[in-house]
């Protein structure tokens, strides 16, 4: 292997550590590539690596949004109980489709999900009216009603109070989250965030910081697993983590300020990114 | 609604508390830790596969990474009790399974 740059590595962990928190997609999709492309890094070395690059990331950025009660915890833990079986099933589901197939399709639906994120009219206005464009969740619905939460949006200078819906069908795409995760590579946030944002309801903002919460847990499960086979090189991780914190500091501070709807359009292009790099894998130009 | 906003904002002080001290303790480790391997190393590039001289900044990294990826952990079983002591059994059982299927994953990736 050839000899790293602190610096190098440092950076890598402060980009994915901003974009990671601000989005709330945890940061994978950037250390990979560089890790193993620019750097020259085993492949199993530069996902482990990764892993505990976006636990360094989340935990800093979901201790932030916490704190300011951005993050909801009770729906976080309960979108929790569909995505570890996700990912457990996703180990699974590896070992018998080709995953270059799964990356295309999946590509296909992030990429009509970016298009939604990005131009949505109906949604764009959901952080500055509150409640009004939100759909009401059935009264009979515990779940829904127990979901409920409220926030202080810097931005807009007042608290904003929303309802979750859907829950059934956020239950189901959180399963969905996890397979993807465990099977292609990517973090649960591209899809746990459009989903809790467009179908259940949750303002932009508080999806990201859930989303960030989620990561935290699921990815620190897999990192557990990198560390006990040996991939995880303190050496390699060290700046990484730095990094990692630094960018998600950053990013988490933005993403408070920030309006709503930028950060939803910002999250719409980097899906089309991802999309279009899991296409060009499954094309092997990469 | 004033008691229920009491409750969540104490599970939230928890959980944040957590994640900070989690980051707090781990961060610092490994910050020790790469002074340590630049003041050994004398130099700013570095090998992947340590040398004898860069081990004792490994170590000190080492459980710096541990520490950090047992801190999400916390906040589940912190769930787990605050909503065992507020008798609320729908996220009792709710934040039990999360702990539940945690644990079947690592077991099932570890053997």
């Amino acid at each position: 292997m050839n000899e790293l740059n602190l610096w190098a590595l440092g950076g890598t962990g402060l980009a994915a550590g901003f974009l990671g928190s601000m989005l709330g997609v945890g940061g994978g999709p950037i250390i990979v590539p560089v890790l193993t492309l620019a750097l020259g890094l085993p492949i199993h070395v530069a996902i482990g690596s990764s892993l505990v690059a976006i636990v360094a990331n989340s935990c800093t950025a979901a201790g932030i949004y916490t704190q300011a009660r951005l993050t909801n915890v009770k729906l976080g833990l309960l979108l929790e109980t569909t995505t570890t079986p996700g990912a457990i099933v996703g180990g699974f589901i590896a070992a018998v489709i080709a995953p270059s197939i799964l990356s295309a399709l999946f590509g296909l639906i992030l990429i009509y999900t970016a298009y939604t994120m990005i131009t949505r009219r109906h949604f764009m206005s959901d952080d500055t009216q509150p409640d009004s464009h939100i759909a009401q969740p059935n009264s009979t619905d515990n779940l829904s009603s127990s979901l409920s939460n409220s926030y202080y949006d810097q931005n807009l200078d007042k608290v904003v109070t929303y309802k979750v819906t859907h829950t059934p069908v956020g239950l189901g795409s959180s399963f969905f989250a996890g397979i993807t995760s465990s099977l292609l590579g990517i973090g649960g946030g591209i899809v746990n965030v459009p989903v809790m944002h467009l179908v259940m309801g949750v303002p932009m903002k508080a999806a990201i910081a859930t989303s960030t919460f989620i990561i935290t847990i699921t990815a620190a499960a897999g990192a557990l697993i990198y560390y006990y086979h040996g991939y995880i090189y303190p050496i390699i991780i060290a700046p990484l983590v730095i990094g990692a914190v630094i960018g998600a500091r950053l990013g988490a501070e933005l993403a408070q300020r920030a309006r709503g709807v930028l950060l939803r359009r910002i999250f719409g292009t980097f899906l089309f990114l991802v999309a279009l790099l899991m296409f060009i894998r499954t094309a092997n130009v990469v | 609604m004033e008691r229920r906003n009491f409750k969540e904002s104490r599970l939230n002080n928890w959980v944040s508390l957590i994640f900070r001290l989690g980051i707090a303790i781990s961060l610092a480790l490994v910050v020790i830790g790469l002074i340590i391997l630049v003041v050994l190393s004398g130099t700013k590039d570095i090998q992947p596969l340590f040398r004898l001289d860069q081990i004792p900044a490994a170590i000190v990294i080492s459980i710096g990474i541990l520490i950090l990826l047992l801190t999400p952990i916390l906040p589940v079983l912190i769930s787990v009790v605050t909503f065992w002591t507020e008798r609320n059994k729908l996220y009792l059982g709710i934040s039990t399974t999360v702990l539940f299927f945690l644990i079947l994953s690592l077991i099932l990736a570890l053997t």
